[in-house]
């Protein structure tokens, strides 16, 4: 601690801090301008300048001054308030007084400092510049007259989000921010907007909607991505009029433009039944009867396991809990799972390989009474876990990490909020940021080493960087206890670095490099996303990277994790609730014998006309056919089924395919939890009334009553606790809160993978199916207002050599076929692709990719122009 | 784009974010201005945004994102050459080419730009034609000095 004196007041602060930061903490106002506490202090208005004694003659700025022993600061002297008008007259010179039309008015910084310091009139002159206002770009107006050039923009921009899309251009008095071209061309997310003090930068969303005091503030859950990012909604007469984070500012796109989609106008209000081959309207009481009657009749006639139910990775944990347990305790069957099992559970079935399932001890019932969404359960004294989930890593963490791999995953796009983390983690000089991807990212501009290895060969490659560590570290011991190191070294004795260099692409010097990195790292931390999880040996990828987690991993040292991207809001909420074939809730042991059929087990069941397929399927969301690989055939399957139930937002390909439609409320519009890709409980609370729409636990709860099954299905909290109470893995877990809250003894077992290429198809170019940074599963690809004004529609990457053999160019349509099917998109030239390898997203209804694939996000295409 | 061209300028590197301002000088050298086809090209060569290839490129008074013409007209502004009448040769250029400063003539063949010193002031007022000084130049010597480059 360091003692100095504020103002004359004696203050204790903690060294390090910032006479700004501790002023602040004390009570005591020193009007700023540029310094915002999210960024680091930038120092360039200099209105916080305070005199310090001892120091130097001139008044020097708070913001960016630590706290030293005996230091005196006087932050109001008559010299300073000088300064301090000077400086407001120099900003104001030039600042457009347009308060009265600015929608800044009533939060904007400059009139609050204008104000507090009583700036009563501007007697300087100078040139008047040009006002160059942005009306053209997306979301974000810029009127460079308003601005004061504070930086906190080009700051934010470039530091926390890494996309430099914003600048300053030109120098001294003619200073302005800009991007260099018009309209704007980065990612949209628009945090320069929210850090703006002033109305330089406008959200277009929020503009003339309502003035900045008349809102209602709701803080809730965002839903756009596995983040578990939390925010606030801002609205008024039952419409959202914005997002804002008001703690980091930071937002991606969909979290701060993508909330018009609950008011897109192809949103369902209304239940559907199928008559005829088309749907008429029908009411909450008619479509449930007729849902109710039909499952009974099927459960009668076939036996509880002829109806299959599927989980959803956007639907609450209270939602998923119920559902499985209207399977589970009314029908009696365990005949359901979710959509993460094409990716997300290919990583937990990998890691819980090596890593084992969980297991806790030493929890107990809490004894301080019940808050909303807060476990009953706590870690008692000595409480401990083991198993996968404690080499799962928190975000807050990452930073604290010393090396990162990344493998198979386009970070931002897949999780901008983990991209984020990454770039505070590039902080730290000490900092080894290792990519492995097929195609350039966005972080390959911050990559120490780039491994640029041919799609499908992540396996291969993983085999040469085991092959060169134990070549390099004989007598490596790993930092945790591990059996069957020596019959893993074994299964890579005919692995040689020449041949998997050949095959994989990658320089064998690079592998060794990476290796060598490997091996120093005090704190290494493995990074994989979806691209590498929805390959159809996934599974086996995940395992490849637990291995190698285990090898060089250092469990216990903060920062030192697996982060598997859970790419949906809820993915991993899904499967903790209970919603897979082979678990109960809180990852509850399941007889082999009694497990469900896994969903595509189910489809193949479906596709053999088998005895066990069901003559029922009850989806909650998710949208199957755009989501799974093999489209057409999946198609097929589910028009066989006699009775298909969708309860979703919007009358999605699949739910067109179903007998009855239920429509259900979206976050904003209700309570309940998510658990985010990093194991933290978001809350959502209810902003907006429901318009005739319910919620999917009321649904799934009046369900159950028809049925005659006690559900206890009263409220979102009182599911959750229940839900908890299964869950010994969630012991002390509350909102914003992360498990696993007590210590973990990580143990493991070398598993030897496959190392082998897996990639369909005889044809020359590889495609790979991923994701869009505007756009999140199939959701936000509905609402007209939000992001899908920046990608509306997909278009494939090509490298642009390959482009010219074939004659495309930029936005010619190029018509991709595979084994499987045929498509059309327009194509997008750009030199990130390597040579043979393309890209397209995976979100929109057309053209729809997934009639490309067969059981992969990668598959081998033939490309044509047409 | 004349892509061998630039690509002449980019060998000369080794295609690191620091080599951004050499490359940026060579290619104002060579084409006069910074071409906006060009500068996305080094942008993805030198893995450095766009925005901040502008930022540079409007920084420094040597880049110019507007194509120049086939000679260069500087005229001293600096404290001597105003006192002696820098500012009336400016204004004799200006209206004698048909160009405001920091634009160029129609035909391409002059670009007009003010500088801070040229380093000659006790020939003050001069300006430099290209890489040629012109001291002592009055509003009368002005027809002379463009008639050398018409």
């Amino acid at each position: 601690m360091v003692n100095l004196t504020i103002d004359g007041r004696a203050i204790q602060a903690p060294k390090g801090k910032t006479i700004l930061e501790v002023a602040d903490a004390n009570g005591i106002f020193i009007p700023r301008l540029c310094y915002h506490p999210a960024l680091k202090p930038i120092g360039a208005c200099r209105i916080c300048v305070v005199e310090v004694k001892p120091g130097p003659p001139r008044p020097i700025p708070a913001c960016a001054t630590p706290v030293t022993e005996g230091m005196e600061v006087n932050t109001t002297s008559e010299r300073l308030q000088q300064i301090r008008d000077e400086l407001m007259k120099l900003v104001l010179i030039n600042h457009a007084m347009e308060c009265p039309i600015c929608d800044k008015g009533g939060e904007c910084e400059l009139q609050d400092l204008t104000h507090a310091l009583a700036v009563e009139k501007v007697d300087l002159e100078a040139v008047k510049l040009a006002p160059n206002p942005d009306y053209e770009s997306l979301f974000v107006e810029r009127h460079p007259d308003r601005c004061v050039t504070c930086g906190r923009c080009v700051h934010i921009c470039r530091d926390h989000v890494g996309a430099m899309g914003i600048n300053f251009m030109q120098r001294g008095y003619f200073t302005e921010l800009g991007s260099g071209a018009l309209p704007l061309d980065c990612e949209f997310c628009g945090s320069c907007i929210d850090i703006c003090p002033v109305g330089a930068l406008i959200n277009k969303l929020w503009k003339y909607r309502a003035r900045a005091w008349e809102v209602e503030k709701t803080e809730t859950a965002c839903p756009f991505c596995g983040g578990g990012c939390t925010y606030e909604l801002h609205t008024r007469d039952g419409r959202i009029l914005r997002v804002r984070n008001e703690e980091s500012i930071l937002l991606c796109s969909r979290g701060r433009f993508g909330f018009p989609v609950v008011e897109a106008p192809d949103r369902l209000k209304t239940p559907l039944i199928k008559e005829n081959s088309n749907f008429r309207e029908a009411t909450w009481d008619e479509a449930l009867d007729l849902v109710a009657a039909k499952f009974k009749e099927i459960a009668e006639s076939a036996g509880p396991n002829a109806i299959y139910g599927v989980g959803s990775a956007r639907a609450t944990n209270e939602a998923n809990y119920l559902f499985q347990k209207f399977f589970r305790q009314g029908l009696g069957s365990n005949q359901l799972d979710n959509p993460g099992r094409y990716t997300y559970i290919q990583a937990l079935r990998g890691l819980a390989a090596v890593f084992g399932a969980p297991q806790v001890s030493g929890v107990e019932a809490a004894t301080t009474p019940p808050q909303p969404y807060q476990s009953p359960l706590t870690p008692g004294e000595g409480a401990q876990g083991s198993g996968f989930p404690f080499v799962l890593g928190h975000f807050e963490d990452l930073p604290k990490a010393d090396l990162a791999l990344v493998l198979g995953a386009d970070v931002t796009p897949e999780m901008p909020p983990l991209g984020w983390k990454l770039l505070r983690a590039l902080d730290n000089e000490n900092f080894r940021l290792v990519l492995a991807n097929p195609r350039g990212t966005k972080f390959d501009r911050y990559a120490h080493l780039s491994l640029r290895y041919k799609p499908g060969t992540e396996r291969i490659l993983l085999a040469g960087l085991f092959k060169a560590f134990l070549a390099a570290n004989p007598d490596w011991t790993p930092a945790v206890s591990a059996k069957g190191l020596e019959d893993f070294k074994e299964s890579f004795k005919k692995v040689t670095l020449k041949d998997v260099a050949a095959k994989t692409g990658v320089d064998e010097t690079l592998i060794q490099e990476t290796a060598a990195l490997l091996a120093q790292a005090q704190a290494p931390a493995i990074i994989c996303g979806t691209e590498l999880l929805a390959q159809d040996k996934g599974e086996q990828n995940a395992l490849a990277l637990a291995d190698l987690f285990l090898l060089i991993g250092k469990p216990g040292t903060p920062g030192s994790a697996l982060y598997p991207v859970a790419e949906k809001n809820n993915t991993r909420g899904v499967c903790e609730a209970g919603v897979m074939a082979e678990h109960l809730p809180g990852y509850g042991h399941l007889e082999k014998a009694a497990r469900g059929l896994p969903l595509p087990e189910m489809l193949d069941k479906l596709e053999a006309k088998d005895e066990a397929a069901p003559q029922a399927l009850y989806l909650l969301g998710g949208d199957l056919l755009r989501m799974v690989p093999h489209r057409s055939r999946t198609e097929k399957l589910l028009k066989k089924v006699p009775f298909l139930v969708v309860q979703d937002a919007f009358l999605t390909d699949t739910a067109k395919l179903a007998q009855v439609v239920l429509p259900v409320a979206v976050h904003a519009e209700q309570e309940g939890t998510f658990i985010s890709s990093d194991g933290t409980l978001g809350v959502l609370a209810q902003a907006l009334s429901t318009n005739g729409v319910r919620p999917d636990w009321q649904i799934i709860g009046q369900l159950g009553e028809r049925l005659g099954y006690k559900l206890g299905a009263s409220h979102p909290k009182q599911i959750f606790r229940e839900l908890a109470k299964t869950s010994p893995l969630w012991a002390g877990l509350g909102p914003k809160g992360s498990y696993p809250l007590m210590p973990g003894e990580v143990t493991g077992t070398f598993v030897p993978f496959e190392v082998d290429l897996s990639l369909p198809g005889r044809r020359p170019y590889t495609l790979i199916v991923g994701k869009a940074l505007n756009h999140s599963g199939s959701f936000t690809t509905h609402g007209p207002e939000g992001t899908l004004k920046v990608t509306p529609r997909a278009e494939m990457l090509i490298n642009p050599d390959d482009a010219k053999n074939l004659g495309l160019t930029d936005g010619d349509p190029a018509k991709i076929t595979s084994s499987q099917g045929e498509i059309s998109a327009p194509v997008v030239l750009a030199p990130e692709m390597p040579p043979g390898v393309v890209f397209l997203p995976e979100h929109f209804a057309a053209p729809p990719v997934h009639l490309l694939t067969l059981n992969s996000n990668l598959v081998r295409v033939t490309i044509q122009k047409g | 784009m004349d892509l061998p061209r630039l690509e002449a300028i980019l060998s000369r590197y080794e295609g690191e974010s620091w080599d951004l301002i050499p490359v940026l000088q060579d290619i104002q050298d060579a084409y006069s201005y910074l071409p906006k086809d060009e500068l996305q090209v080094v942008s993805e060569r030198l893995n450095v945004p766009m925005t901040q290839i502008y930022s540079v490129a409007t920084f420094f008074k040597m880049f110019s994102l507007l194509p120049k013409g086939k000679h260069q007209i500087k005229v001293c502004l600096g404290t001597t050459c105003h006192l002696r009448g820098g500012g009336r040769v400016v204004e004799s250029l200006s209206h004698r080419l048909g160009v405001e400063v920091g634009y160029t003539t129609k035909d391409m063949q002059f670009s007009l730009e003010t500088v801070g010193c040229l380093g000659s002031c006790a020939q003050a007022p001069v300006m430099m034609v290209d890489d040629k000084y012109f001291g002592r130049s009055t509003v009368d010597k002005v027809p002379k000095i463009l008639k050398l480059y018409k």
